[in-house]
């Protein structure tokens, strides 16, 4: 299994929902292919499905048509074997467990326990050695978000899903985090045993740091309306965001965002 | 030291010495509105009356508060105990909670008091007819609050969970569980003292101890300042029931908001 090189399939997703007093269609036939390792970034206006995407993916939402193969196999296996990690927007810890006990979360729960990870390495990691006996209340939000993908790391998930995980600091926090992000993720193995990452944002600066590919959806039901290869080279800082590539990519996906939601 | 010394004086100001000019104040017009009017002592006692009475015997209204907090308390745990599994099915089958609501509910608006008498046919007058009407009383209101705790989980934890294939019995205990907690402290603060009520009236009429039996029986024979030293008794119960259950959330809620935001 371990050697085929889509990762994720997504075949003809469409997803309607229903719960309201009008049938709400918020995807339509989305095909996306994700190759093993690969940090790809969803983007897209609010309200275009990118979320619905990435619930329909870890096996949380049943999609209207369509098929999601993560190796594979359904996304309920996955989420037997443990091989998603996911980090929402708002870190979702569990107040009353120190730092440590959140990160420590995953590994109570029975699973398939073929790895071995140590909630202290993965601290380590996420540089929050010193604050491991701090409650959550006691941290800044940074921090917190820190705690929740240290803690989606915990089972060591091939399949790491992010649903605009800054999407709740500020500015500043938010500009740092994406590269402590790319360099945890850089840091946890050679590029070829990386973990696959599915980034949902609506940033352009965002997406354009971090990935190596960009798809971008727009629309109401949300469709597939570009995807976009992101050939700046690695490790990457603060610097490639002066850069003239960067700036023509910013302008390219400007463009698409705003002729698609024309 | 002094600095030590002078915040703990400020918080004495701040926080005892206004109920406790209140207090007096409603004490000190009493005694000097029965004083005034000549009120018998056989309709309202004065408070120096109903001290002296509780002066004489001390031993006794302690010991009968006694046995009504036993009676009480002893009902509280069941009825929390059965309130409590009964939410936590209630929680995890749409069709239990639909089938055992509307019965719950037909149940909270009965004033169930109104069973006391008959308490005494069904039980006879040991001390299962206070635990039951105890229990009874306390279990609606445990029932909801419980229920409305297993619910109101972090929706980004419970997708976390889920995400992992968290057994139903992991995510209860890991995470409903402690997001009740809120919930069911602060029902106790509600449900202690209807406890008590329930243990009262069920002495009233099945009882030959506890406070409840002391109200009733002096009532019946005009020792009013016996009458009132019972219920001083019960409201002073009623006060520790309270301090002890805030400094409990104090401890077990060190997390929750509630608690941060009085530090």
């Amino acid at each position: 299994m371990a050697n085929e090189i889509q990762h994720v399939r997504l075949r003809g997703l469409s997803h309607v929902f229903t719960d309201g007093r009008e049938p709400l269609p918020v995807l339509d036939d989305l095909s996306i292919d994700v190759p093993r390792g690969q940090f790809t970034s969803i983007i897209g206006p609010s309200g275009c499905g990118k979320s619905t995407l990435l619930r329909i993916v870890c096996g949380l939402l049943e999609p209207s048509a369509g098929t999601v193969l993560i190796d594979g196999a359904g996304p309920q296996d996955a989420q037997r074997s443990h091989d998603i990690g996911i980090v929402f927007q708002e870190p979702a810890l569990l107040p009353w467990r120190t730092v440590a006990g959140n990160v420590r979360l995953p590994l109570e729960i029975d699973g398939e326990r073929r790895r071995n990870t140590d909630a202290e390495s993965l601290l380590d990691l996420v540089d929050l050695s010193e604050f491991r006996d701090y409650f959550p209340h006691q941290l800044s939000g940074g921090m917190r978000q820190r705690v929740a993908i240290a803690r989606a790391l915990a089972v060591d998930p091939t399949l790491l899903l992010m649903d605009e995980p800054f999407g709740a600091l500020d500015e500043i926090t938010r500009a740092a985090m994406r590269y402590e992000l790319l360099h945890i993720w850089a840091s946890q193995a050679e590029a070829a045993a990386r973990k696959t990452v599915l980034f949902v944002t609506h940033s352009i600066t965002e997406a354009i740091v971090m990935s190596d590919r960009i798809v971008v959806i727009n629309g109401r039901p949300g469709r597939v309306v570009a995807d976009v290869a992101v050939e700046l080279p690695r490790p990457r800082t603060q610097e490639i965001e002066r850069s003239a590539p960067f700036l023509d990519y910013a302008d390219h996906l400007r463009g698409l965002l705003a002729g698609a939601a024309a | 030291m002094n600095e030590r010394l002078r915040s703990v004086l400020r918080d004495v100001v701040t926080y005892v010495l206004p109920p406790a000019i209140a207090f007096a104040v409603v004490i000190g017009g009493w005694e000097a509105y029965v004083a005034w009017r000549d009120v018998s002592i056989l309709v309202v006692p004065a408070p120096t009356d109903v001290w002296e009475r509780f002066a004489e015997d001390p031993g006794y209204f302690w010991e009968q508060g006694g046995w009504t907090l036993y009676e009480a308390t002893l009902g509280l745990i069941f009825g929390t105990a059965v309130a409590i599994a009964l939410a936590i099915v209630m929680a995890h089958s749409r069709p239990v909670e639909r089938g055992l609501l509307p019965l719950a509910i037909a149940m909270k608006v009965t004033p169930l008091v109104a069973i006391g008498p008959v308490l005494i046919v069904i039980f006879g007058f040991g001390t299962t007819p206070k635990i039951f009407l105890a229990a009874l009383l306390c279990f609606f209101p445990m029932l909801v609050n419980a229920l409305l705790g297993f619910r109101d989980v972090d929706p980004g934890a419970l997708e976390f969970m889920r995400s992992l294939r968290a057994s139903p019995w992991s995510i209860f205990w890991k995470l409903r569980a402690p997001s009740s907690l809120p919930y069911v402290l602060s029902a106790l603060r509600i449900t202690y003292p209807l406890a008590l009520v329930g243990a009262v009236i069920a002495e009233w009429f099945t009882g030959n101890r506890g406070l409840g039996f002391v109200v009733y029986s002096a009532a019946q024979n005009l020792r009013t300042p016996e009458l009132f030293s019972a219920i001083a008794v019960l409201a002073l119960i009623g006060v520790a029931i309270n301090i002890a259950l805030s400094l409990l959330e104090r401890r077990v809620l060190f997390w929750h908001e509630s608690v941060r935001s009085t530090r």
